[in-house]
């Protein structure tokens, strides 16, 4: 079953058009906008919610979803942060992070593949839960002080005008470009999506699939979660608090179904632009945050709800079209 | 044939991106590359605009050095154009509107032609909120910024970006703990002294027998509360206050929720604390009015800086006998004043140089001696409140 | 065995699992920690169980129609804010007026997540990952990011939290709390025995046999979804009352509880199973653990969240694996009882999989 292009290349066409359009008046009203510094900052706010949409979309194309991610991006960040407190030289400190976010992804995968449970309620649990380990390691403290190198890596731009956030992110957005539209193992993503009955018929993998999905999930949030910290220049049990629903307004944004089985990178990265442009651009005309996020909480519900109409509308008028045919027929 | 046509799309904007990235020649640090680049696409206004603010301060600020060598108060001159923000920690607390208030004050009698905002971020995302707003303020131009940092030093890069970038940076309320950033520090109060006024308040209450209690903050990286409580704790070692016991330090967040299930924790984990001690105007309320719908003002009273608007129920019915703080109003009043010198260029923000700032009158610029680094200026006194001056200072 | 089972559904053992988990862990936590068993501990845990227990009913009866309602944090803080605002304009309106305009203010932005997922069709969780947005928004845009004071609060809301419905011996039932049973109980009632109470569950557990049976589906999800937000709106009337000073994030994280407390409660996350009153168990349950680990002093209290979130996931793996089993083997026996001695045929299949 191969995916619908036909509909999302509509979809993704409006994403375009819309995004030209913010772009434009962000430009034209704001002086500063089209400069490096400036869309750098753009994408360096939001940087690690975006990195892990790139692996949301995987998730979501495939019927599930993950709620974790934000607190394995603190859970990760505070491990980090707490073996490098303890006396670990910072390398290694890294690793322990990543580390950690592997074995979150292990637990994650173990409950939803072998036990079998819905993903919706195994990481909710995992949001609550990770989030309290991240407390546990770190309680009211933050660790700061890290080695100048890992300040200097997450928040000065390291080729060019590029910090290493964002040359990761336009890696791992190739990678997932690839793998997603162009593999074997995105389609696999994509049927198991539309139907896992289906899927397993046909002799995919459907576990182990979901199981892979779920431990690259967090361990993509675990590096993302190291990254803010570089960028942050210090760990706090509460980082990347609430990240998840902007990280899952942008995947549903672009086009991605939340029943499974539609959507494309690019409608993700048009979407992922749209809303750091929308944002950007409201904090330079001093909207706050809130009014930022309720604009695109209202975006998101015309996604989904314009296209609904349409497709009423169309069919009514089909339907209508039909009718008269027949009148005409029978005369 | 159509899948190809949006890939196609798709690159072109992917590539006008990064087109519009590379263009420019010289990969220079960011903030500095947005006064200097604004090339192909950018309207004219992108270059024109930081160049006009430069070539205005650069006209006005020989006119006002009238004053200039140290030793001499130095005052302002009003009708100059300054573009100002106001940052509180958060928005939605009464102390910060009061300071706004303050503020807005002094932007009027100083005749500031342009404009002074007054931003901030909500209390959940404030760390970040404030990074964004100080980040986009160095776009935007501003000329002048005026922090209550409750981002620790996570905020030092941004500050520093905007220095930078040529904007004056002035904290008040609670500092940048490593001043990296930051000009001029404006301290409503010395933080050393306030542990001494929370310990003598502590005292009072609790009588001669002394007893325990607990600190109930705000947020773990407000760097104010942390000075004081750090000033406190070291207050404690003196053995004039040795019946004095600090049983624990609890976060609040400066939300009342939080702050209310955390006093109501306290008391559930100490059960002999006599006393809730809340550095911080919406935990004091919080904390007071958890003791009061617990019925336990009896036993466990409630002390700290809060506001008598909020707190006159709580002094007069004793639940919070005895609590400080000073004006924000003031303290927003002279920290604009403050910045409106250091932007317009009357003063330099070195040791020892004396301003007027109006009807707060003058002060002098000094080395903090609550931090390994940073300069500045002490406001104002204490006023302890209590059943007697509270209704009165309420209204 | 046989009488238990002729009596009692698999759902049904499940709550008085849960009830008699509660009362393990308190019994266990009585060992450890002194003066457990104290009136004043349940106070404690009766009133800060109570406005969950609204919020997490009203989010029971969208769950169980297969939907979710993530908005209900944004309705109970902006309820609780707009009407601790026109409280603290006017100090004399009626009591019941106050409820009665908080249960409305929220069954208006209840009826906008009804819209869109009954009538609009989009799916629940996108409309109210929306609403969550929009809704706070709006309150932060009309308040100027104002808080509401205590002081400015009429006397008798302030002073409501230490009210007692009554007593029973030397316990304290206070009336926020009597209010959040009552609730319970209605609720419970309505989905047992009220045909638009039993057609949730139709709906929930198979939606396709509901339309084709004729049930007006979107009207009963519109319902539901208004429900939810009327519960939500008083639970921020009750917020209000508790702890007087609200800000403008005040609500902030009220969804995710209430949806923990119903899926520890035994309500399915796919519809069509669970009630109000296991809602009502898993936000005490909840509330129990949090409240007794904070003083328990063996292990620090920051353990809470991550206990918490094992406790979710237990709990909803014993609702998968056990329940499944259980249930299977009720039907073997049942089929065997009621057979003519033919070898029980085990029914798998759509049925009986969860």
């Amino acid at each position: 079953m191969r995916p619908d292009w036909s509909i999302f290349r509509r979809w993704e066409g409006l994403l375009l058009i819309l995004l030209i359009l913010i772009v434009g008046y962000n430009a034209l009203s704001t002086p500063g906008y089209l400069t490096v510094g400036n869309w750098v900052n753009l994408f360096q706010l939001s940087i690690e919610k975006i990195i892990v949409a790139l692996i949301m979309t995987f998730i979501i194309i495939n019927a599930e979803i993950d709620l974790s991610v934000a607190s394995v991006m603190g859970f990760s960040a505070c491990m980090m942060g707490f073996l490098f407190a303890g006396g670990m030289p910072m390398e290694w400190a890294i690793a322990g992070g990543l580390l950690a976010g592997f074995v979150a992804g292990l637990f994650n995968s173990f409950w939803i593949g072998i036990v079998g449970l819905p993903s919706l309620v195994v990481t909710l649990a995992g949001l609550i839960g990770y989030r309290g380990l991240a407390y546990v390691l770190l309680e009211d403290r933050s660790i700061g002080e890290f080695p100048a190198w890992f300040d200097r890596l997450g928040q000065q731009p390291l080729i060019g005008p590029f910090p290493l956030a964002l040359i990761v992110f336009f890696v791992l957005l190739i990678f997932a470009i690839i793998v997603l539209q162009y593999s074997g193992f995105g389609r696999y993503v994509y049927v198991i999506g539309n139907s896992k009955d289906v899927a397993r018929y046909s002799g995919v993998r459907v576990r182990r699939t979901k199981m892979i999905l779920f431990v690259v999930s967090s361990t993509v949030a675990a590096l993302a979660g190291i990254l803010y910290a570089a960028r942050l220049g210090a760990v706090r049990g509460d980082m990347a608090l609430g990240f998840e629903l902007d990280i899952i307004t942008m995947v549903l944004l672009g086009g991605v179904s939340i029943f499974g089985g539609t959507g494309t990178m690019w409608g993700v990265l048009l979407s992922v632009l749209i809303i750091l442009n929308l944002r950007n651009g409201m904090g330079l005309a001093n909207f706050s945050g809130h009014v930022q996020t309720g604009v695109i909480g209202v975006l998101l519900i015309l996604s989904v709800l314009v296209p609904n109409l349409a497709g009423t509308v169309q069919a009514a008028l089909k339907r209508r079209r039909a009718r008269t045919v027949e009148v005409v027929a029978a005369e | 044939m159509r899948k190809l046509s949006t890939i196609i799309l798709s690159l072109l904007v992917i590539s006008s991106l990064l087109l519009a990235a590379c263009a420019p020649a010289a990969p220079a640090p960011a903030p500095e590359a947005a006064p200097a680049e604004a090339t192909e696409a950018a309207p004219a206004e992108a270059t024109e605009a930081p160049a006009e603010e430069a070539a205005a301060e650069a006209t006005e600020a020989p006119a006002e050095e009238a004053a200039a060598p140290s030793g001499d108060v130095i005052v302002a001159t009003p009708g100059q154009a300054v573009k100002m923000v106001l940052m509180p920690k958060f928005l939605g607390i009464l102390v910060f509107d009061q300071a706004n208030q303050g503020a807005q004050e002094a932007h009027a009698e100083l005749g500031n032609t342009d404009e002074l905002q007054f931003l901030g971020p909500t209390p959940e995302n404030s760390v970040a909120g404030q990074i964004e707003i100080v980040t986009n303020a160095t776009t935007q131009g501003v000329q002048a910024i005026m922090i209550s940092n409750n981002a620790g030093d996570q905020i030092a890069p941004a500050a520093q970006a905007a220095r930078d970038a040529g904007m004056t940076v002035v904290t008040w309320d609670s500092p940048i703990p490593s001043a990296e950033g930051e000009q001029l520090f404006v301290a409503q109060v010395d933080f050393a002294e306030t542990g001494t006024v929370m310990a003598d308040m502590a005292r009072s209450i609790l009588g001669e027998d002394g007893g325990k209690f607990a600190v109930l903050s705000a947020s773990p990286d407000a760097a104010n509360q942390n000075a004081w409580i750090a000033s406190l704790q070291e207050t404690l070692t003196d053995p004039a206050y040795a019946n004095l016991e600090l049983l624990d330090i609890v976060y609040g967040n400066d939300q009342s929720e939080d702050s209310y299930n955390q006093a109501l924790a306290l008391i559930d984990k100490y059960p002999d604390m006599e006393l809730i001690m809340a550095p911080t105007s919406v935990g004091i309320v919080a904390a007071a009015k958890a003791m009061q719908d617990e019925g336990l003002c009896d036993t466990v009273k409630v002390s700290g800086l809060g506001l008598p608007a909020e707190m006159v129920e709580y002094t007069l019915n004793g639940c919070a006998p005895e609590f400080a703080l000073w004006s924000f109003v003031d303290l927003g009043y002279t920290t604009y004043y403050a910045a409106y010198l250091l932007a317009t260029g009357a003063m330099q923000g070195a040791e020892g140089e004396t301003f007027e700032a109006g009807r707060m009158g003058t002060y002098t610029i000094e080395k903090d001696p609550t931090r390994d680094a940073g300069l500045r200026i002490v406001m104002g006194p204490f006023t302890v409140y209590n059943a007697d001056n509270v209704e009165a200072a309420s209204k | 065995m046989n009488t238990i089972r002729r009596r009692f559904q698999p759902e049904q053992i499940r709550e008085l699992v849960l009830i008699a988990l509660i009362i393990g862990i308190l019994i266990f936590f009585g060992t450890q920690i002194d003066n457990y068993f104290s009136p004043r501990t349940f106070t404690r845990i009766s009133t800060s169980v109570a406005v969950i227990a609204v919020v997490a009913v009203g989010q029971t009866l969208v769950i169980l129609t297969r939907n979710i309602d993530l908005s209900v944090g944004s309705i109970v803080g902006f309820t609780a804010y707009i009407v601790g605002t026109i409280l603290s304009i006017n100090n004399d309106i009626p009591p019941v007026a106050v409820v009665l305009m908080a249960v409305a203010m929220g069954a208006v932005m209840g009826s906008i997540n009804g819209l869109l997922v009954a009538y609009g069709r989009v799916p629940a969780i996108i409309v109210t990952l929306g609403t969550l947005a929009i809704f706070r928004t709006v309150l932060v845009e009309i308040s100027g990011a104002n808080s509401v004071l205590t002081n400015e609060l009429p006397r008798w809301l302030v002073n409501l939290p230490p009210v007692n419905a009554f007593t029973l011996g030397p316990l304290d039932i206070r009336l926020l709390f009597f209010l959040a049973v009552v609730v319970v109980i209605i609720f419970q009632l309505v989905v047992s025995y009220l045909p638009w109470g039993r057609r949730l569950y139709a709906i929930g557990s198979n939606p396709d046999a509901a339309r084709v049976a004729g049930f007006p589906a979107q009207r009963i999800i519109f319902t539901a979804f208004v429900l939810s937000g009327a519960l939500a709106g008083l639970g921020g009337f009750m917020f209000l009352a508790r702890f007087g000073n609200i800000t403008v994030v005040a609500g902030q994280g009220i969804e995710l509880q209430s949806v923990a407390a119903a899926v520890v409660g035994g309500v399915n996350i796919n519809g069509g199973l669970g009630s109000p009153f296991g809602a009502f168990l898993g936000a005490i349950l909840i509330d129990v653990l949090d409240n007794s680990l904070i003083r328990w002093l063996a292990i620090s209290e920051f353990w809470r969240d991550a206990l918490l979130g094992l406790l979710i996931l237990l709990a909803v793996a014993t609702d998968t694996v056990i329940m499944n089993r259980l249930r299977k083997v009720w039907a073997r026996h049942e089929l065997q009882v009621s057979g003519d001695g033919e070898p029980p045929v085990e029914k798998g299949g759509a049925g009986y999989a969860a």
